[in-house]
């Protein structure tokens, strides 16, 4: 075995030990994050190196180190950075935590990488609870009431879905004898449709492998824990867990249920079905919801749970086609990046203005288009992009889910999440209207600090250009999703 | 049939386990005993996870190996749950499960 | 025989204590209901031939996540307040009953591919081979070291004095 591919985690690993013990160490704070982001650069550094080429799965074929793996293991490091970056100013509200807060944040980040390459049933679940639990006590830093009792919703809710999803998985492996992806869509490949039909424990187990899953990536109805948890949890945090713990999540149900269980055709049209079903009501209830909320941050969980649901037209359209169709494997991972950019960019500039106001109340964004006015613009991009109108990097990933959505012959979907990409518009544009036409109720300028102002750009830049060049992104997209291809 | 000990026994046990917990998580105040209850539905999934390693997989005892790693988890689990509720009760002086609001979406 | 007649009685004792756990008005009491439960579920172990595990049962569960959940009851003095339920007790129980009756006939009617081979004894041995020998599960070992870690980092920060 190659332990060479393994160094991005380790260095994972190790930085995050490292910040651990500095910080009993240094009174100097500022020296962890320089430790926790060395430790990102080179744990991408190393991914970068080893994208293109073909490796075989490590650790007894447990995980995997293809294209797939890299370009996640990519995108939640940058993801991170990010978080880093906005966390910098804000993590002065809980001061005697800082060396654990950056700990936690490298080792869930760990987690997700190996959520996105572990192939075998048992790693994934440990690999999932090792993300999950760091962010059972991400969310409850901040230590007030708020931030505690989100805490305890989010453990309680989280393990209930963690022992459903053990549950199916113990039903997977009793029906096949194998815990490793492969094996097990090798032994359902040889057993003769109709027998299978008559065996309900694999489709109970696929049922409870998917609610377990949609709790992680906020599908209705597996949503309940969202609202509160995104209001109590730091920005940051919350940030974090509304763009990694997503991408991670689909990464996980990517290469499960594409590995495991995309062939024979009609299993994965049974998944397909629930898919597009769970795709219908996430976009329905997540969009109205947002709409009478008054609460930023409140606001942008429900719209998570209607991206989540935008996330599983493309899921739906690759269980219809799983044979032919590269391009609804392609277009979820596009918009994946473009929703995690977005969504970061519009989350620190949320920081950078709830940092003054010390409020999240959209009511007490009035004015601030005058106020910030190139946070505001920088917000303005951000939820344009999340509404999905052009020049923005959102309208390109929608574009793409819903062509492979009608390429699957699921046109009727696409209509339902037209109506529901327009109606998301009024609780989007709203904000930009309080923003820029409401009148101030003060005049001061809200200065924001360099570290939140450099995440800003990079995340804006990136919005821009997945807009307008997507050509790029989607060719890296497409590369990164070939290994699914029978 | 109070000889002829099979697969199914176990795995019907180990439903109704699940079934009973499943009822505590949902229809308990106390975070304390929505706790304790997860804790049974997690031993369920371990009777099921043995039960599948003693008569699927004898000689390699995968499913005992899986269930090693979910005692990890449990425990791992049930330590931050109530380093949690010691620091709820802290604040509001009560783990009432309603009180926080637990199913409003 | 001997098998059988243990699972009747763990199995029974099982069911009993997971009642009492939902059922008993004293927490505390369904504290002790829980521990009875974890006990019987590691004699389980023991008539499914699983040695090795029946006894990290009793020392993990048993042990140390019992006391835990007490210590947890005598900090938070809710004894007092007794085992409440909330307003779902009458879907709970029909969505409970529903689970149930959909994993019963699940399991009944899967033809599990069961071998007859003979269950390794001792498994002590076969574990260790199987978690850290050539080709075992050395993966999940090492996260679940990152997962011991990160749980020990929360629970000091979630649980000290701001």
């Amino acid at each position: 075995m190659n332990l060479a591919l393994f160094i991005p985690e380790l260095t994972l690993a190790v930085f995050a030990l490292l910040v651990i013990l500095l910080d009993l160490f240094t009174e100097q704070k500022r020296l962890l994050v320089q430790v926790s982001v060395s430790g990102l650069v080179i744990s991408a550094g190393v991914t970068l190196a080893m994208w293109g080429e073909s490796f075989p799965a490590i650790f007894n074929n447990m995980l995997a180190v293809d294209n797939f793996a890299l370009f996640f293991k990519l995108l939640l490091l940058g993801v991170a950075f990010l978080v880093i970056l906005a966390s910098i100013s804000y993590t002065q509200k809980f001061a005697r935590f800082q060396g654990e807060y950056y700990a936690l944040v490298l080792l869930s980040t760990l987690g997700m990488m190996l959520m996105a390459a572990t192939t075998d049933l048992i790693a994934i679940y440990i690999a999932l609870e090792l993300t999950s639990l760091s962010l059972y006590a991400l969310v409850g830093f901040l230590k007030d009431s708020k931030s505690t009792e989100s805490s305890l919703k989010y453990l309680l809710l989280g393990a209930i879905a963690s022992v459903v999803l053990l549950y199916g998985m113990a039903l997977i492996f009793g029906f096949t004898g194998q815990t490793q992806l492969g094996e097990i869509a090798r032994v359902i490949q040889a057993m003769s449709p109709q027998t299978i039909l008559s065996f309900p424990a694999l489709t109970l187990g696929l049922v409870m492998l998917i609610t377990g899953f949609g709790f992680k990536i906020a599908a209705v109805p597996f949503q309940m824990w969202v609202p509160d948890v995104y209001e109590g949890a730091p920005t940051p945090i919350t940030a974090y867990l509304s763009v990694a713990s997503k991408a991670a999540g689909f990464a996980l149900i990517l290469r499960v249920f594409f590995s495991a269980f995309g062939l024979p055709e009609w299993l994965s049209l049974n998944w397909g079905i629930i898919f597009a079903f769970l795709a219908v009501i996430g976009m329905t209830l997540g969009n109205i919801a947002a709409i009478p909320q008054t609460n930023i941050k409140r606001m942008l969980g429900y719209s998570s749970i209607a991206q989540a649901g935008y996330l599983l037209v493309g899921m739906a359209a690759m269980g219809f086609s799983p044979v032919v169709d590269i391009l609804g494997r392609s277009s979820i991972i596009f918009f994946l990046t473009s929703y995690a950019l977005t969504n970061m960019g519009a989350f620190i500039a949320i920081i950078a203005i709830s940092n003054k106001l010390d409020s999240d109340l959209i009511d007490d964004y009035t004015g601030i288009g005058k106020r910030a006015p190139l946070v505001a613009l920088a917000l303005t991009l951000c939820l344009v992009s999340l509404i999905g109108m052009p020049p923005a990097a959102g309208f390109m990933a929608k574009f793409y889910i819903f062509s492979a959505a009608v390429r699957s012959n699921l046109l009727w979907l696409v209509i339902i999440a037209v109506i529901n990409s327009v109606i998301s518009a009024y609780y989007y544009l709203r904000v930009v209207n309080v923003m820029w036409l409401g009148k101030a109720a003060s005049e001061e300028k809200i200065s924001s600090p360099g570290t939140l102002r450099l995440g800003l750009v990079l995340s804006c830049l990136g919005v821009l250009l997945l807009g307008i060049i997507p050509g790029f992104a989607m060719l890296l997209a497409e590369f990164a999703a070939r290994i699914f291809v029978f | 049939m109070l000889n002829n000990l099979g697969l199914e026994h176990y795995l019907v046990l180990s439903a109704i386990l699940f079934a009973i917990g499943l009822y505590g998580t949902l229809a308990k105040r106390n975070a304390i005993i929505i706790l304790m209850c997860i804790e049974l539905m997690l031993n369920a999934v371990n009777i099921t996870l043995v039960a599948f390693s003693r008569y699927v997989t004898p000689e390699l005892l995968t499913g005992q190996i899986f269930a090693i790693f979910v005692i990890i988890v449990a425990a791992a689990e049930i330590a931050m749950g109530v380093a949690i509720i010691l620091a709820i009760y802290r604040g509001i002086e009560s783990i009432d499960a309603t009180k926080i609001n637990l199913m409003k979406w | 025989m001997g098998l059988a007649i243990g699972f009747w009685i763990s199995a029974s004792v099982i069911i009993a204590a997971a009642l009492g756990v939902v059922l008993l008005r004293n927490i505390f009491r369904a504290a002790l209901s829980l521990i009875l439960c974890f006990l019987m579920v590691a004699g389980i172990y023991i008539t499914l031939s699983a040695d090795f595990l029946a006894a990290v049962q009793i020392l993990v569960y048993v042990g140390a996540i019992s006391v835990l959940i007490i210590l947890a009851i005598m900090m938070t003095r809710e004894v007092q307040r007794g085992n409440l339920s909330n307003k779902l007790q009458l879907p709970a129980f029909i969505v409970a009953l529903l689970f149930l009756g959909v994993l019963v006939l699940t399991v009944t009617n899967t033809p599990w591919p069961i071998t007859d081979t003979a269950p390794v004894v001792p498994t002590t041995t076969t574990i260790a081979s199987r978690l850290f020998g050539e080709g075992g599960f050395i993966l999940p070992v090492e996260i679940a070291a990152a997962l011991l870690l990160s749980a020990i980092l929360g629970a000091i920060v979630l649980a000290r004095e701001k």
